[in-house]
């Protein structure tokens, strides 16, 4: 899971960064709300973690300029002041949840493992990669052809279109897909093989490669 | 005498060669069956007729068997999407024919969600033809598809003569929706028949 964090104070950043490494998420620490609204344009993240008062620019001018170019990546605010306004400003601004100042690590650790869970409620309803559009509402795969997607192989998609051109292992599919139901490789590749026909049925320009050691990966072609 | 004429023997002929020799090919000893049946149908004196009259052509022997394709029709369902495949190259194979023409609604589906794959070919046969040849040219039409594909075109058939349905729009919208989950289920089917056969 990737982590954008944007917080002025050196010392509380690389805590937090080192910390949530720790825990296995990829972090891009940043020191303000300008940084932080480049590199969410840069990058997908799967959640992100902004102070509210920064130099250059506050949190809570970065997460309206971040929503207002369609990202829709969970985000949550640290916060000094635990004034209700603060709170609700940041929460219309379209943040999703709030920690004040001091926090528990493992109480943040815990709110993005939930925002994590709900994570597909924020979840836009047309992907696009390539020449593909990924219809979540009609459960439809478009390209030159349609065809229809099971709900697990329009989380598999999704999760290959949110990591373009990225390695992913089977370990990360099982997580992100079948959540706690069992899995296994197998099944991974089974369901990968399903998205393959169906990509090509369509007629897509794009392809999900399978490595050796159970990694995948989708490209343009 | 219907608008075939004394050709008619001819062309039962030709559709019931044609289909002996699909048989013979689509059954290879010691494999599975490559198709799951095989129908076929001289086209009525009605039809014919109409078609011409739609296509603004006289209604003659001449342009029924040279101007429609379609008067001698073949159709072969398949289990899997492979086999349509390996059945169309059969096809290309067998002595004696000329493919005219080939058109993949399997690989581009009709807008309306339609899929098969459709060759015209044409035959020559020890017989005379319309045009005076001896060994004659005969046209035919083979519609390739899954039983799927089969069935959504049966129902799709049955639409098309009921032109009063209210909801016309949302039922073409739907049934557009059930040939998208039919070839999702065949891509799918195929893939798991990969995994097995590997």
């Amino acid at each position: 899971m990737k982590i954008l964090l944007a917080e002025d104070e050196e010392d509380l950043r690389d805590v937090v960064t080192e910390y949530l490494r720790f825990q296995g998420y990829q972090v891009t620490p940043v020191c303000n709300g300008a940084e932080a609204f480049k590199a969410a344009k840069e990058d997908a993240f799967d959640a992100m973690v902004l102070d509210v008062m920064m130099p250059v620019m506050d949190g809570i001018t970065a997460i309206k300029k971040i929503r207002e170019i369609g990202n829709t990546s969970p985000a949550i605010f640290l916060t000094a002041k635990s004034q209700v306004e603060d709170r609700i400003e940041g929460l219309d601004a379209g943040a999703d949840d709030y920690l004040t100042k001091p926090f528990s690590m493992e109480e943040l650790s815990a709110r993005l493992r939930a925002l994590g869970r709900r994570k597909r409620d924020y979840r836009p309803r047309l992907l696009k990669f390539g020449n593909i559009e990924l219809d979540m509402e009609q459960s439809e795969l478009k390209a030159i052809n349609t065809i229809s997607l099971a709900q697990k192989e329009i989380r598999l998609l999704s999760y290959f279109i949110d990591h373009p051109d990225e390695e992913i292992t089977a370990e990360d599919l099982i997580k992100e897909v079948w959540d706690k139901e069992q899995a296994n490789n197998d099944m991974v590749m089974m369901y990968v093989s399903f998205l393959r026909g169906k990509l090509e049925s369509v007629q897509a320009n794009v392809m999900i490669e399978c490595g050796e050691d159970q990694s995948y990966r989708i490209r343009e072609l | 005498m219907d608008i075939y004429g004394t050709y008619r023997q001819t062309m039962d002929k030709v559709m019931q060669d044609l289909a002996d020799r699909i048989r013979a090919g689509g059954n290879p000893s010691g494999h599975d069956k490559l198709y799951e049946h095989l129908s076929c149908r001289i086209k009525s004196d009605e039809s014919a007729r109409e078609k011409l009259r739609r296509k603004g052509l006289e209604e003659s022997t001449e342009n029924a068997l040279l101007k429609l394709k379609d008067t001698i029709g073949l159709r072969i369902v398949c289990r899997f999407v492979d086999d349509v495949y390996e059945c169309v190259r059969l096809i290309r194979e067998l002595p004696g024919l000329r493919v005219v023409k080939e058109k993949d609604y399997i690989h581009d589906a009709k807008p309306n969600g339609y899929r098969s794959y459709h060759m015209v070919i044409e035959v020559t046969v020890d017989e005379e033809d319309v045009a005076g040849n001896n060994p004659g040219h005969y046209f035919a039409e083979i519609q390739l598809r899954t039983i799927a594909m089969d069935t959504w075109a049966a129902l799709e058939h049955e639409l098309k003569y009921k032109k009063d349905i209210s909801n016309q729009e949302m039922i073409v919208r739907e049934l557009r929706r059930c040939a998208n989950d039919l070839a999702a289920c065949d891509i799918s089917m195929q893939t798991l028949r990969k995994l097995i056969l590997s």
